[in-house]
């Protein structure tokens, strides 16, 4: 065996040898540690107007993107260690981070642009009085229906279970959302359900299944179905509404009786960060002018700037985000805060629709 | 190490034989040593990072009750999550479904993908490259491209349908060709074929000619020299293709995600739900590691049961 041992040996060698270079090569860019940032965030908010204040700046800082595909699928990355500096997750799913200790308590004096945000959304990213989040962008969810092929679909929730509509539907594909919607049909305490009564949500998304067309994850592919007329009516953002109007198709968002939903984006600093400096100046960023108004703009998405969203003077937007009624965020649903077994009971139950 | 010893020992008695005098074996099995470990050592280092430290990571999450503390936490094992599995035979049944639809698929792109290898090996003469190429050249398109042709193939308002309407053969758009089961077998069929032909084609390519002039010399009819010369010796490039397109067709998910619609999920798709819609990593795992174990007994049983040297023998 010896024989081989030398060889064997300078194989090694030679490895270690290409291995450590490319540490030594790698080192000076890591040195520079100081000015770098890493944000994990939705795909669509890396592109660089979503965070142009901030690049403004501080161009020197090397920002880095992460994407995340959904909540829970930001939540699961950095519960598994993500050392992103920067999230953004979503009202119904902060509570998670703090309960975790995965983010850090905010010093709101460090925020030139904090007093801009308006009280409502500063309360939602607080937790045991402490403020742990800075929102950015905010929305509904309701009915997107057509208004020529489903002309009826406007009135409430119930159009997503309708038969009439059978094979012209499409829920998003979110446990979460389902319980939120289904509660609200059923007439059911959402934080309080018990296991019958998640039993017979699971049972009512089961029969919605075979009137569902797809379950959409992108809005494009939403907004695709909706304008070559195979899907009449669908748990949607506004964000597809502006987009098929834009395209000149006959839709309408739903005011439903039981009242839309509605959501607001946050941004988090990961409890231990080594760029604290930084992912400070990236929060108060997105709260800028140029920032917050580009996310209003390209997304149809409302701002957590409120001098940005008075200023709106576009009908169009006005009409979208309903900006011109002054109580409609108070008639709307806010995702609640559940416990981490109800999250995953309810994400159970609709891999359980799925898969009967 | 053990196993490479006999290869090594076998390099020096016919270096031996080569009549090389003693310095130059030394240096020569030195020299194939170096080759040797040049040629193992890289591959070896790139599938224990990027295959078994995966692998085994999949093992230690499927044994943990959540994801609270971070991957690397040290968290005492437990059983769970297989519990919970035992405890939802929905998820077996769309197994089954999955195995079954794997089946069928890598059935028909077989069925579909042996004439075109055949065609290549034996009829095409001189244009088998060029055909080759065509055959190929889907692949200079994404998989997800290609995938979302078919959407515009099978869509109300695609291909098909408007061919239909307009040759008034409906009077409505065919619902049933997109968003379901059918249409992703359809479409992994077609995605599957040309991978399915290469290894056919492989095997029909190494059949010496001159048996098939033995034979008819012999008095063989056309089809009994397909059926007892070509078919038995290119068994295995078939049975290849069909298990290369079968594996990985079980874990499928991406394709029922785009064309199956609501009821077409696989076992995949739940699978791939646990990891980025529950944040369940621990049950994703357990879940990736019972089909992993499951299909490589399909595939064992499947093997067991057709021998494939018995064929070739």
């Amino acid at each position: 065996m010896k024989r081989y041992a030398r060889s064997v040996l300078a194989v090694v060698a030679v490895l270690a040898l290409l291995i450590g270079g490319a540490g030594i090569s790698g080192m000076p860019t890591a040195a520079q540690g100081s000015g770098s940032l890493t944000v994990l965030d939705w795909a669509g908010f890396d592109d660089e107007q979503f965070w142009i204040d901030f690049k403004n700046a501080h161009p020197d800082v090397d920002v880095t993107f992460e994407m995340g595909a959904s909540d829970a699928d930001i939540l699961a990355k950095m519960m598994a260690g993500s050392q992103a500096d920067v999230f953004h997750p979503y009202t119904g799913w902060l509570q998670f981070y703090v309960e975790e200790g995965l983010v850090e308590e905010l010093d709101t004096s460090r925020l030139a642009n904090w007093d801009k945000v308006p009280e409502r959304f500063k309360e939602l990213g607080q937790f045991d009085g402490k403020q742990y989040f800075v929102p950015y962008d905010w929305g509904y969810s309701s009915v997107l229906y057509r208004t020529d092929l489903a002309p009826e679909a406007g009135d409430s929730w119930d159009a997503m279970f309708d038969p009439a509509y059978s094979g012209h539907i499409s829920m998003w594909d979110d446990g979460v959302a389902a319980v939120d919607v289904a509660s609200q049909v059923l007439g059911l305490d959402e934080l309080n359900l018990t296991e019958e009564e998640l039993d017979k949500i699971q049972q009512l998304w089961i029969d919605q299944r075979e009137l569902n067309l797809f379950y959409w994850s992108g809005e494009p592919e939403l907004v695709e179905a909706m304008a070559s007329g195979d899907v009449w009516v669908a748990y949607a953002w506004q964000g597809a509404y502006a987009l098929l109007r834009a395209q000149g198709v006959p839709v309408a968002y739903a005011n439903p009786e039981e009242g839309r939903h509605s959501w607001v984006g946050y941004y988090g600093i990961r409890a231990g960060t080594e760029n604290l400096d930084n992912a400070y100046a990236f929060l108060d960023g997105k709260l800028a002018e140029e920032t917050a108004r580009n996310v209003v703009e390209t997304f149809y998405y409302g701002s957590a700037n409120q001098d940005v969203m008075a200023s709106i003077d576009d009908p169009e937007l006005i009409d979208v985000l309903a900006i011109d009624d002054p109580t409609v965020l108070d008639r709307t649903f806010f995702s609640p805060a559940i416990s981490a077994e109800q999250r995953d009971a309810w994400a159970e139950m609709w891999v359980d629709v799925k898969a009967s | 190490m053990t196993t490479q010893t006999p290869v090594a020992e076998r390099a020096g008695p016919s270096a031996y034989r080569a009549g090389a005098g003693r310095p130059t074996r030394r240096r020569l099995r030195l020299d194939r040593n170096v080759t040797f470990w040049g040629l193992v050592i890289p591959p070896s280092v790139w599938l224990a990072l990027f295959f078994l430290v995966p692998l085994v990571l999949i093992v230690v999450i499927s044994l943990r009750p959540d994801l609270r503390g971070g991957v690397l936490a040290g968290v005492p094992p437990t059983l769970d999550q297989y519990q919970t599995l035992l405890e939802k035979p929905a998820y077996m049944r769309l197994f089954g479904t999955s195995i079954a639809m794997a089946l069928g698929v890598a059935a028909a792109a077989t069925a579909l993908a042996f004439p075109i290898a055949y065609f290549l090996a034996f009829r095409a003469g001189r244009r088998a490259g060029l055909f080759l190429a065509l055959l190929l050249i889907p692949f200079w398109t994404s998989f997800l491209l290609r995938v979302m042709a078919w959407k515009v193939m099978l869509g109300s308002g695609g291909v098909i349908n408007s061919f239909l309407l307009s040759t008034g053969l409906t009077a409505e758009p065919v619902a049933f060709l997109l968003y379901n089961r059918f249409a992703v077998v359809i479409t992994l069929v077609y995605v599957w074929t040309p991978f399915v032909a290469l290894p056919i084609l492989a095997g029909l390519q190494r059949i010496d000619p001159t048996l098939f002039e033995a034979a008819a010399d012999l008095g063989s009819t056309p089809a009994r020299r397909f059926w007892r010369i070509v078919l038995p010796l290119s068994a295995p490039g078939v049975i290849a293709g069909f298990f290369m397109c079968f594996i990985p067709t079980v874990g499928e998910y991406v394709t029922p995600l785009l064309v199956g619609g609501s009821g077409g999920s696989m076992y995949g798709n739940l699978i791939q739900d646990f990891f980025t819609k529950a944040a369940n990593w621990p049950l994703g795992a357990a879940m990736s590691l019972v089909m992993l174990a499951g299909t490589l007994l399909f595939v064992a049983l499947a093997i067991r049961l057709i021998n494939p040297r018995r064929l070739v023998g």
